[in-house]
């Protein structure tokens, strides 16, 4: 057994390190968020020079033939420096399925330009309070010609109001609930009747509401039919770079919670050496251990083909459920201070909160693990 | 990364799984199914460390020239794995675990050459005299005094929560030899051949379960060889803190874990809930039962890459990290246990317990032990350091990255 990453990952992860570091501190990120760009396009370009944005697809379409897995050690560094920029949505979803599509020419052609960085897309894919599951999209694609037609809503859709193509999580047939009738389809944000509510999210990403009234989508757009397992391993892949993300933000917090509680004094001696906020950090300290061992061993399940749902549950469970524990623990060690915008712990804590309540919350995954061996 | 063991680790696993589906006895096998203690039945657990001497099994984590097995840490947890598929009792850890490899590192020619055989072949077991009465988490202010007189030390004084030490026949132990300076510079560790030297008295304390797996044990005036000690006089701290590197450390824990969470399961899939049908199907259940498999998974997962030498187990803060978490999960695993036995926890089955009892449990084996194993399941967050000590020592790790 190996739980090391490659030369290659490792250089790659430190190539993004030495450039966020240099240019994406916190003081910068605030900065870029207050400029009001959605993110830093600097950054992506970055990205897509350091062969980030290919690494994920395979080599005939101009990727490196790397998997969203491969990714893993550059998604933990985004996190520790709570990048805004859209890395798991436009490549692990919106990629994924531009390659689930095979030899579609569109998707063929958007996903060279995905990979050089010259385009961008987003997927659409959350409903009403947020889906856990698949089977629960209900957005309705009427047949029409060739084609059908899209009417109703996606929300929280990533980058979608910068997006140069979208992709749609829609249902063909059935209903909500039913695992058969879904498809993906490829819909140029520019056509009639897509309409954007756009907004900043909690924790500095940009997103949007997307509605879709009487939008026309060519037979030549439905990129994937009988769509539910290929959402289900899109939504897998996006899960495990969210999870690197967040457990990046858990190890900066804990490191900036640590170095706080050895620094701020009270009653004349440094709070980290009153036992109960001591052993509030070394619960961070273990759970941060148990979050980073999970990402890691699901990260080598993932490569070697072989992450079931039931291990994305634990992964995406625990991630969420211990992100949570260290963010709130981080927040109280910092006292009124923690609470201030002006201070990187809470934006970490709306990072992994944010985690916490897509694809599935904590208590979602529990009960799936909890219900059958 | 690679997730698989290989080819030669899998045929590794296939010996050692047809081995230990021949070679334990019914009343070993009982015994496993028995344990409600990380100490199994002595006699049973005895005999079972026998016969994996005879294979030549009894060491895993040994040097080949001890009469180790000399296996590769893979190859060690795969064997723990097997035997806790198969609700083996786990064979003591005093000597193995403990004295055994502070000998070979620390210990004279002439100890490894007298007490390591005997360790290896199951014939002796040691008990741990650490702990007194007002000397437990705050172990370097222990009394139990030692007075030199010629080739010998008198020793007066008392140790609790010596581990069955009414079945010991050798004793490792803490003792004051000086009480100017430094407290932690004033203990000396020895090596006590006999437990039943004139003057020292081993009393067994009942525990919350009812069976009497600790002792205190008392010394008035007794005298042993000089030729006992580890390490200079006055120098036993470092000694101790070396020994409690191996009690804390090195664990297979989560096969035993996930052996409890399908029996959880498998419980209640036969146990009606008041909403209707069985309890296995009912959603709270089913919510707090993934939490805790997740949990034991994450403690997989972490176990997984410390036996692959990840840089994570490199953290000095790992064997105690270690420690809190896999004592709480016992912890949690038993109070679900109880919760799915429900009022068959409540009689009390000491006769039942016993193996080769002629008691039938009342209910059936997870009922018998659920109530047993939680109680005793209390220790483990007392023991080795109680996990306050320990958070204590994971935070300070924290800190001094920061200094």
């Amino acid at each position: 057994m190996d739980f090391n990453f490659t030369e290659e990952q490792v250089m790659l992860r430190d190539g993004v390190a030495r450039y966020l570091d240099r240019n994406y501190d916190f003081d910068a990120r605030q900065g870029l968020l207050r400029s009001g760009a959605a993110w830093s396009k600097e950054t992506w370009s970055q990205f897509a020079e350091l062969g980030v944005l290919a690494l994920p697809f395979p080599e005939e379409v101009g990727g490196l033939g790397g998997s969203a897995a491969t990714l893993v050690p550059v998604a933990e560094t985004c996190g520790e420096h709570l990048t805004v920029e859209p890395l798991a949505f436009a490549l692990a979803l919106a990629g994924g399925a531009l390659v689930a599509a095979g030899d579609n020419a569109g998707a063929r052609a958007r996903l060279a330009d995905l990979a050089s960085g010259a385009s961008i897309g987003a997927f659409a894919y959350d409903e009403g309070r947020g889906l856990a599951a698949p089977a629960q999209i209900a957005l309705a694609a009427t047949a029409s010609g060739d084609g059908v037609t899209l009417n109703g809503e996606k929300r929280l859709v990533f980058g979608a109001a910068q997006a140069d193509f979208l992709v749609v999580a829609a249902r063909v047939a059935g209903k909500a609930g039913d695992a058969t009738g879904l498809a993906l389809l490829l819909v140029d944000p520019k056509t009639d009747g897509v309409t954007f509510t756009p907004f900043r999210t909690q924790d500095g990403r940009s997103a949007a509401h997307v509605r879709f009234d009487n939008v026309k989508v060519a037979g030549a757009d439905v990129l994937v039919r009988d769509a539910h397992d290929v959402i289900v391993r899109l939504v897998a892949d996006a899960i495990l770079l969210l999870a690197a993300e967040a457990v990046g933000a858990m190890s900066a917090m804990m490191r900036i919670t640590g170095a706080y509680a050895t620094t701020r004094k009270q009653f004349g001696v440094a709070i980290g050496t009153f036992q109960a906020v001591a052993h509030r950090l070394a619960d961070m300290k273990i759970a941060l251990a148990r979050a980073h061992a999970t990402l890691t061993y699901s990260t080598a399940l993932a490569e070697a083909g072989r992450l079931t749902a039931r291990d994305v549950s634990v992964l995406k469970a625990q991630v969420g459920k211990l992100g949570r524990a260290i963010a709130e623990a981080a927040v109280q060690t910092h006292g009124g201070v923690g609470m201030t915008d002006e201070l990187s712990v809470g934006h970490y804590m709306k990072r992994v909160l944010a985690f916490e309540s897509m694809f599935g919350a904590a208590d979602y995954h529990f009960r799936m693990i909890g219900k059958a061996a | 990364m690679n997730i698989e063991f290989g080819p030669e680790l899998e045929s590794f696993r296939q010996e050692v799984a047809a081995f230990l589906d021949v070679a334990p006895t019914p009343a070993i096998r009982e015994a496993g199914k028995k344990t409600t203690s990380v100490f199994a039945p002595f006699e049973q657990v005895m005999a079972w460390h026998k016969i994996l001497h005879a294979k030549g099994w009894a060491a895993p984590a040994w040097p080949k020239q001890y009469g180790g097995t000399g296996w590769s840490v893979e190859q060690r947890y795969i064997f723990a794995e097997e035997c806790r598929k198969r609700e083996l009792p786990p064979l003591l850890p005093n000597g193995l675990q403990m004295v055994g490899p502070m000998l070979i590192e620390l210990g004279s020619e002439e100890q490894k050459r007298k007490h390591l055989p005997g360790i290896l072949a199951g014939e002796d077991y040691w008990t741990q005299g650490y702990s007194e009465p007002n000397a437990g988490s705050d172990l370097a202010s222990l009394q139990c005094s030692a007075v030199s007189d010629g080739d010998d030390y008198i020793i007066n004084g008392s140790k609790i929560w010596t581990t069955l030490a009414h079945h010991s026949n050798r004793m490792f132990m803490l003792v004051r030899t000086s009480k100017t300076g430094k407290k932690q510079e004033g203990i000396t560790f020895l090596l006590l051949e006999r437990t039943d030297y004139p003057g020292m008295e081993i009393r067994p304390i009942i525990g919350l379960d009812g069976f009497p797996e600790q002792c205190e044990v008392f010394f008035d005036n007794v005298r042993v060889p000089k030729s006992g000690r580890v390490g200079a006089e006055n120098d036993g701290w470092s000694v101790a803190k070396h020994l409690l590197k191996h009690e804390r450390g090195g664990s297979a824990a989560s096969p035993a874990m996930l052996h409890a969470i399908d029996r959880i399961r498998h419980t209640a899939q036969q146990t009606p809930s008041p909403f209707g049908g069985v309890l296995a199907d009912d959603p709270v259940f089913q919510r707090d039962l993934g939490e805790l498999e997740a949990d034991v998974m994450s403690c997989r997962h972490f176990e997984q890459l410390a036996i692959s030498g990840h840089p994570m187990a490199r953290d000095a803060a790992y064997p105690s990290v270690n420690k809190t978490m896999n004592s709480e999960l016992s912890q949690r695993i038993s109070i679900m246990m109880t919760r799915v036995s429900g009022i068959e926890t409540v009689p009390q089955q000491l006769e039942a317990l016993v193996v080769g009892s002629n008691v039938a449990p009342l209910g059936d084996d997870f009922d018998l032990i659920a109530m047993p194993y939680y109680l005793n399941t209390r220790a483990t967050s007392i023991y080795a350091g109680s996990n306050e000590v320990q958070r204590d020592l994971i935070a300070r790790t924290v800190l001094a990255a920061n200094r």
